[in-house]
């Protein structure tokens, strides 16, 4: 009998231990885009409807029926990204500014939900989607200041070399690995100094640009 | 049967029993043993790998947010650090409403710019764990409204002269509003108290120069002697001395690079500084000041010629232990290199005759013609009713002598920790008792605290506002003390506010404009800005560069010296003679991060190490190494120091930069509240100290404590950062062996 017991407490144990290893390791460092799991947010935020293409997405085939997006640049409501090393998360005003005077959707759930945190005065609890391990420090605004501003990139090209195709996601998810390996394979690039030049340059390969 | 049922009953409890105990035996040490291998494997997985919070940590966001402020982006906003009395202009960095680090501000004549350690810490003052968050009654939780109802109604049944008020050093307009308060009450009971202040040196230099605190500039000397002010580690204002003291000490200045003497019992961060560090029998400074003038002879005045007649240098020699050429070669150093300049600090004024002591090196001072040069008067500013307070150790013992006669039925107590810092002989916390309401303004639940009745939390300087004007600068200004960031606790409130709000239930008419201490601030300041030169601002103009700079200048007229008295009568006791039973002379040191204790309970101030011995996180007992070789002490032996008043027991650190006759221990250790850093780390010196008081003053003379020491039998390692391999830091044992640097090897060492 006790015999029984303690071999399944062991055999538990090891599960709980290689589960949450399995759980907590490091992503596979691969070259193809690599998914974050799927995060529940407290309100559901279509970055389609606001970031996607407002015309069909197949140009060539005008038939098709428009995608319904406004195209706003990701800079509007993200705006500390070109200022800041973080890019924060939109304040909830901003979010107001707008939906205040948007009388069409004011009943739905999500803008319902929206103004009740708003009336309370109180932040949306967003959860993380893209977080890197405290040893690392990346800057938003040498990457947004660097290629939407100098080399004069698309925004949402810009920002979607890390944080992929938003425009077509609803909640947002990570979707590249995010990882050391990963950077570097950009940082390795030669990458234009600016719109007009032809000269390149590399991301910098030290490690203290990132660890320190 | 019978027997048979009998039977299989029992050996099937048995069974049963034995299963229980199989199991029992099982949960106890095996399912332990099984679920911590488990429970190990699970945690080691969980740590380690990665720190990624994705999908778990929330990020807030701001709800409206400022127009300035972006995440990540620090913002710096100007103030007052109030670590301690020297009062430096700071600038504090706050990112996403949080004050983060502290620096000088580079607009203030104090410290221009710079800031000491003490100061950094600032910032843990203010997030300390164990800050008091709601008012308590008896330590039991209170509502402001309660509380203020509570001192309104117990001091209504008493007389004006029954309340007291202890406080420390004040200035600025939260002084005003104390003795404004004060002042309705019917009280005339203030006690300035500071446990570890230039008290004797005040008096001293007011009979000397006609004021308390001359300017001085070591800037401009060519030679300074310092008699124990420790003007580089904890003495009047270290920021700005220490910039003078780099000024001094530059080969390209026209005087020349400046030569520092140090004399003194126990070595201090200056005397470890100084080109030459002289130690000094305790108690005998003055002595040798007047050995020095001897030595001048008819150089100087005929007054202090004559107070010095009988110090010649081999009496001198005799009575301090400092050789008779070094006494001759000091004086002609001085002479030969003028303007020189002459202090006196802590270490000389502890005495019986301190103020004795004090006043012959200020003569020292005079007959080198100093005065003028490198000793000026301080400009005279208007405004009496804000310039500082200044906190003495003779307030304590008056407090302690009215309470005692239960002359008080009400005390009130701001920024002072007696019960803490008096020594036991006056049985302070005994007496404390006899009063029968306490309130304490307090940080912490520190021990007086402890002993109240009402404790009424208070804000920290970073969350609060305040004025303040240092004793000790150089052009005189108003520093305003402004919030780095909102509140961390809802139930805490500034001094200022509570003031306030205690003076309306008095004069309610008189204050009723006034809806915080901040408007009453901002009405006091603005009020007089034609005074403070801002005449042709329209208020909030004025008002936003205040605070902008946040420090505004005073006006005021230059100082002048009156003409100097007669040294005649100056006299100075015979050395004191060895105790037989207690034949060491204890003195307290007072280090630059703990000071009088008040900040023990910042963990930095206690991890950095002291800058003399390296010791962190403990008191320790400095024996000089003859002394201790006698006695057959070692390093790290746990040695207990009794003088006749009491005992404590630390370890034994020795130190080759003391007297022989004496020994040194740092206050502001030892603490039995006030927070989980201060409590049980080291021995209170304050304790054992004898009640022996300058005679002038009526100064508790902190170094006139004679002890013995006795080993106790237990030996420690000494958590320290000197020696090879950084020392013994948390005991750990030395790792590599030293080698010479040009013959490392790192093949060997990796």
């Amino acid at each position: 009998m006790h015999r029984f017991l303690r071999l399944s407490i062991l055999i538990a144990g090891m599960f709980i231990a290689v589960g949450s290893y399995a759980a907590d390791a490091v992503p596979p460092i691969t070259t193809a885009d690599d998914l974050g799991p799927q995060i529940e947010q407290p309100i559901e935020f279509p970055h389609n409807r606001h970031a996607g293409m407002h015309n069909p997405a197949d140009d060539a085939d005008p038939s098709k029926p428009a995608t319904g997006g406004m195209e706003m640049n990701c800079m509007y409501c993200h705006t500390y990204a070109r200022r800041s090393m973080v890019a924060g998360i939109p304040p909830l005003r901003k979010c107001i500014g707008c939906h205040q005077n948007i009388e069409s959707v004011r009943e739905t759930p999500r803008i319902k939900k929206l103004f009740e945190y708003w009336e309370a005065k109180k932040a949306v609890p967003w959860k993380k989607v893209h977080d890197l391990p405290d040893f690392v420090r990346f800057n938003h605004e040498r990457h947004v200041q660097r290629f939407a501003f100098q080399q004069g990139k698309p925004v949402q090209e810009a920002c979607g070399y890390c944080h992929g195709d938003v425009k077509t996601l609803v909640v947002g998810r990570r979707q590249k690995p995010l990882t050391m390996g990963w950077c570097a394979e950009c940082h390795q690039k030669d990458h234009l100094v600016d719109a007009t030049s032809t000269k390149t340059t590399h991301g910098p390969n030290d490690c203290f640009t990132c660890h320190k | 049967m019978i027997e048979n049922i009998f039977d299989e009953t029992t050996s099937h409890s048995t069974k049963r029993a034995d299963n229980a105990r199989q199991v029992a035996g099982y949960n106890r040490r095996d399912f332990l043993k099984t679920l911590g291998w488990g429970g190990a494997a699970v945690a080691l997985s969980g740590c380690g790998n990665t720190s990624i919070e994705n999908g778990k940590e929330t990020v807030v966001s701001y709800v409206e947010p400022t127009d300035y402020q972006i995440p990540s982006i620090g913002v710096y906003y100007n103030s007052t650090c109030a670590q301690c009395d020297a009062g430096c202009n700071i600038e504090g960095r706050v990112r996403e409403g949080r004050v983060l680090k502290l620096e000088g501000n580079p607009g203030s004549s104090i410290n221009r710019g710079k800031m000491c350690g003490l100061g950094q810490a600032g910032v843990q003052a203010h997030y300390n764990p164990d800050r008091i968050h709601e008012p308590m009654l008896n330590g039991q939780p209170i509502t402001w409204d309660k509380a203020l109802d509570l001192i309104k109604e117990k001091t209504n049944g008493v007389k004006g002269e029954e309340i007291a008020f202890l406080t420390g050093g004040v200035s600025g307009h939260v002084k005003v509003l104390l003795s404004n308060y004060l002042e309705a009450l019917g009280s005339k009971n203030h006690y300035a108290y500071e446990a570890v202040s230039p008290a004797v040196v005040r008096a001293a230099n007011k009979k000397a120069y006609g004021v308390e605190m001359p300017r001085l500039h070591l800037d401009k000397a060519k030679v300074i002697v310092s008699f124990g002010a420790d003007f580089l580690g904890a003495w009047v204002s270290p920021v700005h001395f220490s910039q003078q003291y780099a000024q001094f000490r530059k080969g390209n200045r026209p005087e020349g690079r400046g030569v520092l003497v140090q004399i003194e019992s126990k070595m201090t961060l200056t005397g470890a500084n100084a080109d030459r560090w002289i130690p000094i029998r305790p108690g005998t400074e003055g002595i040798l000041a007047l050995g020095i003038i001897n030595v001048l002879g008819t150089r100087v005045p005929a007054d202090a010629a004559a107070v010095a007649k009988d110090y010649t240098a081999d009496r001198v020699s005799k009575d301090t232990g400092v050789p008779a050429e070094q006494i001759t070669g000091l004086a002609e150093l001085l002479e030969a290199h003028s303007p020189s300049l002459v202090l006196v600090g802590g270490a000389a004024e502890g005495y019986a005759h301190g103020s004795q002591n004090a006043a012959a090196i200020a003569l020292l001072n005079q007959v080198l013609g100093n005065v003028g040069k490198t000793v000026e008067a301080p400009a005279n500013v208007q405004f009496a009713q804000i310039t500082p307070t200044t906190g003495n150790r003779a307030a304590l013992q008056a407090l302690n002598d009215s309470m005692a006669q239960d002359k008080f039925k009400v005390l009130f107590s701001y920024g002072a920790n007696p019960v803490y810092t008096a020594p036991a002989t006056l049985k302070f916390q005994d007496n404390l008792k006899k009063v029968p309401f306490k309130v304490a303004f307090a940080h912490y639940l520190d021990e007086t605290a402890l002993e109240a009745d009402l404790v009424l939390p208070l804000d920290s300087a970073l969350e609060d506002w305040g004025t303040s004007i240092p004793e000790y600068q150089v052009e005189p200004h108003l520093s305003i003390q402004q919030p780095l960031m909102e509140n961390l606790y809802p139930g805490t409130r500034g001094i200022g506010d509570i003031l306030l709000s205690l003076l309306k239930q008095r004069r309610a008419d008189e204050y009723k404009a006034y809806e915080d201490f901040y408007s009453y601030l901002r009405g006091a300041v603005v009020q007089n800005k034609a005074a403070l030169g801002g005449a042709s601002a329209d208020d909030d103009t004025f008002w936003n560069d205040t605070l902008g700079n946040a420090l505004v200048k005073l006006p005021g007229t230059a100082g002048s010296f009156p003409v100097r008295k007669s040294a005649v009568g100056l006299v100075l006791p015979a050395p004191a003679a060895v105790v037989g039973a207690y034949p060491l002379r204890l003195i307290p040191s007072v280090s630059a991060s703990m000071r009088d204790g008040r900040h023990a309970n910042l963990s930095w101030l206690q991890e950095s190490p002291d800058p003399l011995t390296t010791v962190v996180w403990d008191s320790w007992v400095e024996i000089h190494p003859k002394t201790a070789a006698k006695l057959g002490i070692v390093e790290g032996d746990i040695v207990e120091v009794a003088s006749k008043n009491g005992s404590v027991k630390s370890q034994a650190y020795l130190f080759p930069g003391l007297h022989p006759d004496a020994i040194s221990m740092p206050l502001g250790y030892g603490h039995e509240a006030m927070g989980r850093y201060a409590k049980d780390t080291g021995v209170n010196v304050f304790k054992i100290l004898d009640p022996v008081f300058d005679k002038e003053t009526g100064e508790l003379a902190i170094n006139e404590t004679n002890v013995r020491i006795s080993k106790i039998g237990k030996r420690v390692v000494i958590v320290k950062e000197e020696g090879p391999n950084g020392g013994s830091q948390l005991g750990r044992k030395k790792i590599a062996v030293k080698v010479s640097s040009d013959k490392v090897d790192l093949s060997k060492e990796v």
